[in-house]
């Protein structure tokens, strides 16, 4: 077949092959080409110089990216022939987040840092470097309310078991407490001498624990704002912090790129982790429901040593790390991002983790065969915060964007 | 070359707030506060040709997700940037990599003034940030027409060029792709305003510059790694890495 060109085209193939022969000192061949293709006054024109050099290379790039992008394509007409899955189709254990979003909630007026879902109602909070936090309902989109009382960034937010409490903290160096009925902070805790990035609720309600850059972890009895431990070991600023189900054991992970374990009520380190190598941003228990897929992914090897508690973090390294609290190993690593890692969390039947990073995606990982199941574009900018509904099936992101996004799953 | 003990370009010196709005001071303010918040990875100073490169296409794209800050302001002086970072710019972040472009606002400085501003803010960034790798970007060509302002910059490059040669975590870069036609005349289209760049002609300039930043926050991240001072050229960027 022969493939027609238009005259400046042919010109201009001609004026490449003559600037690639006189280039490549193919003098001889130069003259005769000249000769034959009629170009006497060849070599006046840069434009020329290296162009089908070019042309060679941009075209292999284009074909890598034509390819991936019919890959995708691929993908996304299984989806709609298939009805892109209904809920039916899929058991709940299968269900991820897929695009497009059920609802793009806009309303802060800067990044915003967190976002996690009320656990009995169809609302979500979301914290902002803008100073507030708001309640939004992630079914009908609504925005409910915003709740003002911090003078700078608020870094994180937890619920309490009932939901009638809400726990957050700031730059401002303060921890603050909110009741859900009537929307008016009820105390505010004063204690930590830097910026405070994570605060969480125990288990039984009655204490909330906070992290800060001042390196340390503070216990808070709710009933009077009393600090009543501060249990110290980071070398640096404690980013994130999570307590276990049973209220036990603290895990925080900080600039110091490590990962710690400690005893809530001795404050003793029960284990230190390292791997990552960067700022540790994000972790998260795993529920006994995953156990099953955590140790398949682990391998056959030495299974009755591998008791768990298991622990996964993230990092600025753009990796997720599975570490054994009771064998005090690293079990797997799962790469993919291209950016740092800001939020994880777990499927709530276990088999999967999501994961939001500064790549603008989440990613959907698959525990059992550690791969990326699913990526998702998730935002315009840096996605900082992810969170995964216990029973329903949705899923939550926030953003420098400053939007928050609802996904639902099926 | 006789250069006076003290160039009024290495004195630092706060705006004059002639239009009384407190515009330069404001921002200022904002970027110690951002300090206090944020930890870039990148952090790029300088004049308006900083400051606006924030607002464009290839920022958003290349540089935008290396976790940078730019702290440029329009119209400084070499002074006014080193009032700056005395005035704590610098003091609580840990970027690992910064990227300075000053020196074309002095226009009424001879080029050995410019170049001992443009050395005189390097020592006080090299002072206050001992561990970071500094891009010190050549001055870029102005006017329409060949002039003494660039003349003057391309001496003013020469100078910092020799003059940092040993320093150490330094490194001299020129990103200009060659905005002086062969006829001498630099082209509205790269450059209006004959001085600013455009969205395009940001994107010819500045793509290089990401893949040798990228290089050294790679490198960053393995302390035992020394970096030693030199020159990159435009053409090599990657070679000389």
């Amino acid at each position: 077949m022969k493939i027609m060109l238009a005259p400046k085209q042919r010109d201009e193939l001609h004026n490449a092959v003559a600037d690639y022969l006189s280039t490549s000192g193919f003098q001889d061949s130069l003259q005769a080409f000249k000769r034959e293709a009629a170009l006497p006054d060849f070599g006046a024109d840069h434009k020329y110089s290296g162009l089908l050099e070019k042309k060679w290379t941009s075209i292999v790039r284009l074909q890598k990216k034509n390819m991936e992008l019919e890959t995708k394509m691929q993908e996304l007409e299984r989806e709609v022939k298939h009805g892109a899955p209904t809920r039916e189709q899929r058991k709940p254990e299968d269900w991820v987040p897929r695009g497009p979003e059920l609802h793009c909630l806009t309303g802060h007026r800067a990044s915003v840092l967190r976002v996690i879902f009320h656990p009995k109602y169809s609302l979500l909070a979301s914290s902002s470097e803008d100073a507030s936090i708001k309640i939004w309902d992630y079914e009908s989109g609504e925005f409910e309310k915003t709740l003002k009382g911090h003078t700078d960034t608020v870094q994180d937010i937890s619920f309490d078991a009932s939901g009638d409490r809400l726990a957050s903290c700031s730059a401002d160096m303060s921890v603050k407490l909110w009741d859900m009925q009537t929307y008016a902070c009820i105390r505010t805790l004063y204690g930590h001498d830097h910026n405070v990035s994570c605060v969480v609720f125990m288990p039984t309600g009655d204490h909330v624990m906070s992290s800060s850059r001042d390196k340390t972890i503070k216990l808070w009895e709710v009933s009077t704002g009393h600090c009543v431990r501060t249990i110290t070991g980071h070398a640096d600023w404690v980013r994130k912090i999570a307590v276990t189900s049973d209220g036990k054991l603290v895990a925080s992970c900080s600039n110091d790129q490590t990962v710690r374990v400690f005893n809530v009520a001795t404050g003793e380190c029960r284990a230190e982790f390292h791997g990552h190598e960067h700022v540790v941003e994000c972790l998260a228990w795993a529920p006994t429901s995953s156990y099953t897929s955590l140790l398949e992914a682990a391998g056959p090897d030495n299974k009755g040593s591998k008791t768990g508690p298991f622990l996964l973090s993230g990092g600025r390294d753009k990796m997720l790390r599975l570490w054994d609290v009771g064998s005090g190993v690293c079990l797997f690593v799962l790469n993919g991002h291209d950016n740092w890692v800001r939020g994880v969390v777990f499927h709530p039947y276990g088999k999967y983790i999501v994961s939001a990073s500064d790549d603008k995606t989440i990613r959907v990982w698959d525990i059992k065969n550690k791969r990326c199941h699913k990526t998702l574009e998730a935002h315009d900018h840096f996605c900082t915060t992810v969170d995964f509904h216990q029973s329903n099936p949705y899923v939550i992101t926030g953003s420098v964007d400053q939007s928050v996004k609802v996904w639902e799953c099926r | 070359m006789a250069v006076p003990q003290h160039a009024p370009t290495t004195i630092p010196k706060a705006v004059v707030d002639l239009a009384g709005d407190g515009r330069w001071m404001s921002q200022h303010n904002r970027f110690i506060a951002e300090t206090h918040d944020k930890e870039p990875e990148v952090v790029f100073l300088g004049d308006s040709l900083i400051q606006q490169l924030q607002d464009t296409n290839v920022w958003r794209e290349l540089f935008q997700p290396l976790h940078c800050l730019n702290f440029g302001i329009g119209g400084e002086t070499t002074q006014n940037l080193l009032w700056r970072i005395a005035e704590g710019t610098l003091d609580v972040i840990k970027p690992k990599v910064i990227v300075l472009l000053i020196g074309t606002n002095n226009f009424l400085n001879t080029a050995g003034e410019v170049a001992e501003g443009i050395l005189e803010i390097v020592r006080l960034i090299r002072e206050k940030q001992p561990l970071s790798q500094l891009l010190v970007l050549e001055l870029l060509p102005r006017g329409e027409k060949p002039n003494r302002q660039r003349e003057k910059n391309s001496h003013t490059n020469q100078i910092i060029r020799e003059q940092l040669r040993d320093t150490p975590r330094t490194a001299v870069i020129n990103l200009d792709p060659g905005f002086v036609a062969e006829d001498g005349l630099i082209s509205p289209q790269d450059m209006p305003d004959y001085v600013h760049l455009t969205d395009k002609s940001y994107r010819k300039a500045f793509t290089p510059l990401r893949d040798i930043i990228i290089r050294y926050l790679d490198s960053a991240e393995l302390p035992s790694t020394s970096t030693q001072g030199g020159l990159i050229s435009r053409d090599h960027p990657a070679d000389e890495l």
